[in-house]
């Protein structure tokens, strides 16, 4: 994984999105990626599975993206 | 001289005023939409009930229809104003008879309150009143009444705001033209450019900017739009926006909770497109260069 400095001091680094992020963009990706699984959850899946599965699936997502994004 | 407690020190009436008119109002709605609030319930109170208003907000079709009326009416209203503000502005950086007089009339939408547009173009397209259906009735036999159709009250509300807002894109965008240096256009001329490759690899790049922050604003603008459209068509078929749509459920209903998570979901909405839009437009995709 590249890594990168702005010219304004930020790091960067080149994950697996398709563009250069530094930690507040993935943790910001990792929150909106939270509340659009939640709400898809609600409106699709909650009959078959509680709203629980949503939380751990989205946690994990956000952590991938936040470590590897 | 550069001291950051000195920066901090001159930064903090504006962080207290955002903080207790921004950021507090904001996680009162945050608590709020967490809770079911309704003043004409049995129990008049604040009751925590989790997710449930978002769970009836993701099946409430209404709202859903509102979302889908207004992305419609942002996209045709914003891609509209764009390409017209664009177009007024490369007009006004060349010299023509009558520039400044255009300019002032062009200009003077913007000095008018979104409550005034909305009795303008309400008194223009009334029905047995106003001067539009009776000239598309008289002239090409059309049924205009927006009331009655939806559509025609959708695109009405999209031209509104198209004749209230193009003058504000194209302010910035003559801002933006005429900060472009000239070397970079000439050079791109001599080498053979024709006019769109100019606009395409020289222009456009150095609007970018100026374009990114014009239509974030706008954004911003075409989605908690409420008011003139709410005073042109009453809130009618065809222009149910979002927004009306929480002030419906807010002040008549005073579903206070139901209206909050709305309001979080349309803010998720507004920030997530906007977010996508910078992805876009800024140049950090991988391969461009910043």
């Amino acid at each position: 994984m590249q890594e990168q400095e702005t010219s304004k001091g930020k790091k960067e680094i080149n994950g697996f999105l398709p563009f250069y992020t530094n930690a507040f963009d993935r943790v910001f990706i990792g929150v909106v990626i939270l509340i659009g699984i939640h709400l898809l959850w609600l409106r699709f899946m909650e009959p078959a599975l509680p709203i629980e599965a949503a939380t751990v699936i989205s946690l994990v997502i956000g952590y991938i993206v936040v470590r590897r994004g | 001289m550069r001291n950051p407690r000195t920066g901090w020190l001159l930064l903090s009436p504006t962080l207290i005023i955002l903080l207790l008119f921004g950021f507090a109002p904001f996680l009162y709605v945050l608590f709020v939409g967490f809770n079911q609030w309704n003043v004409f319930s049995a129990d008049d109170g604040l009751v925590f009930n989790g997710l449930d208003n978002f769970r009836r907000l993701v099946f409430d079709d209404d709202f859903l229809h509102s979302v889908g009326l207004t992305a419609r009416f942002a996209i045709f209203a914003i891609g509209s104003e764009v390409v017209l503000g664009f177009v007024l502005a490369q007009m006004l950086t060349r010299n023509f008879p009558g520039k400044s007089l255009f300019r002032i009339i062009h200009t003077l939408p913007l000095m008018v309150a979104p409550i005034a547009v909305g009795a303008i173009w309400r008194l223009l397209v009334i029905p047995g009143f106003g001067p539009v259906p009776f000239f598309l009735d008289r002239w090409f036999d059309l049924k205009y009444q927006i009331g009655s159709y939806p559509d025609q009250a959708l695109w009405t509300s999209v031209i509104m705001d198209v004749w209230h807002w193009t003058p504000f894109v194209t302010l910035t965008m003559l801002a933006g033209l005429s900060a472009i240096p000239k070397e970079p256009v000439e050079q791109a001329r001599v080498d053979g450019a024709n006019r769109f490759q100019v606009f395409w690899y020289v222009t456009l790049p150095f609007l970018r900017p100026v374009l990114l922050t014009t239509v974030f604003i706008r954004i911003m603008d075409a989605i908690r739009t409420v008011d003139e459209v709410w005073m042109l068509a009453g809130g009618g078929p065809g222009t149910r926006f979002t927004g009306i749509y929480i002030w419906r459920v807010v002040f008549p209903r005073t579903d206070y909770g139901y209206g909050s998570s709305i309001s979080l979901i349309t803010l998720y909405l507004t920030i997530v497109l906007c977010w996508l839009l910078f992805i876009a437009i800024s140049g950090r995709r991988k391969g461009e260069v910043e």
